[in-house]
């Protein structure tokens, strides 16, 4: 499930599990990760930005949607930059989330494998990670702004950082 | 597996059955809990797109207040009380039987009350579920956590969205005297238990 966006209006898109939006500024995209990765990619000269929430490291050949995973996200991402007319030198990355909900116990525990696994996708595609805000027990509500490619995190209890 | 079965409605209506019946059974704790006062109905057993979880649970991007039980072991899943902040103190000073906590901190009594609804809440599914599947099931001490919600359901949902674009989701209802209460529950079960169940109710149905 992919929602290629690029229009111009300043409405905040949420990207769901699975999803990529990409825009110009001032376009924003917001989504809230607990293990998942929000990542965002953004051409700064051109103002352009993708953000996808990835649900799962590896997608090991399964189809469907790129989104999903770690590995068929970031190519799927780069693809939207060039259909867009955007070049893909250049650009920055900043993530956020990653975070094991539920301590040591409960269902999958997969906020780490996410985090390694995006970085990796990253270092495939040589794409440098410009900054990050990974891990923990708390999840994360994150903003990304195509105008200056900032993300913005917010978790309960903690002060709200701009990446 | 059920994610394809579901497909027919047949068994999704089973399933709707099956939570009816242990909702009727966590009604009933909770009623007794609440000194008859708080009762609960089931709402929905429906599969829902990835994407579309937050928005179809409405829980937005807001901050809450939830008590998580999960199941460990094969057989797993999580069940999530949610409230937002006003509602959940509430309720715990409805069952401490004091003044709603006015203090930014929640106390350690207040954890407590709700814990325990969560508690009781859990265990009256857990025991109908065990009693269906003929199974033992394993589930964690409550716990306590204010957090965006969306964050902790995906937690919950990463189990069924390994296997699966869709999820399974069971959602419950609180009323009050016949009024509804904006507090929600949430069980996911993880493909395995809803395996187990699909096997059961296929003797059931």
């Amino acid at each position: 499930m992919i929602t290629a966006t690029t229009g111009t209006n300043t409405q905040e898109a949420l990207v769901g599990m699975r999803q990529i939006v990409a825009g110009h500024a001032p376009r924003q995209m917001k989504a809230i990760v607990g293990s998942c990765i929000a990542l965002g990619l953004h051409h700064p000269r051109l103002k352009f930005g993708v953000l996808a929430h990835i649900v799962l490291p590896d997608s090991a050949g399964r189809g469907g949607s790129p989104g999903k995973f770690a590995d068929t996200a970031v190519p799927k991402m780069l693809e939207m930059f060039k259909e867009s007319g955007v070049p893909t030198q250049n650009l920055t990355a900043k993530l956020a989330g990653g975070a094991n909900m539920f301590g040591s116990t409960g269902p999958l525990q997969i906020g780490d494998a996410n985090v390694e696994a995006v970085a990796l996708a990253l270092r495939r595609a040589g794409i440098r990670v410009a900054a990050q805000d990974v891990g923990g027990s708390r999840g994360r509500r994150v903003t990304f702004d195509c105008e200056e490619g900032q993300m913005i995190v917010e978790s309960a209890g903690q002060p709200t950082r701009t990446l | 597996m059920l994610h394809h079965e579901c497909e027919n409605g047949t068994a999704l209506a089973g399933l709707k059955e099956l939570f009816a019946s242990a909702t009727h059974d966590a009604s009933a704790a909770m009623c007794r809990w609440t000194n008859g006062i708080i009762s609960v109905t089931l709402d929905e057993v429906r599969q829902v797109p990835l994407e579309a979880v937050s928005e179809a649970v409405a829980v937005g991007d807001a901050m809450l207040t939830m008590v998580v039980m999960t199941l460990e072991g094969e057989l797993g899943g999580a069940l999530i009380v949610m409230f937002d902040d006003v509602n959940g103190r509430q309720l715990a000073a409805s069952l401490l039987g004091r003044e709603v906590g006015v203090e930014a901190e929640w106390s350690e009594l207040e954890k407590s009350a709700l814990m325990e609804t969560g508690n009781i809440l859990g265990c009256a599914y857990v025991n109908a579920l065990t009693r269906l599947i003929d199974q033992d099931l394993h589930p964690s001490a409550p716990y306590f956590i204010q957090d965006f919600g969306a964050s902790v359901l995906q937690q919950a949902l990463m189990t069924q969205a390994a296997m699966s674009d869709d999820v399974l989701l069971c959602e419950i209802g609180f009323h009050r005297k016949g009024g509804r209460l904006d507090w929600r529950v949430v069980f996911v079960p993880t493909p395995a238990l809803q395996t187990a169940l699909a096997s059961a109710l296929h003797v059931v149905l």
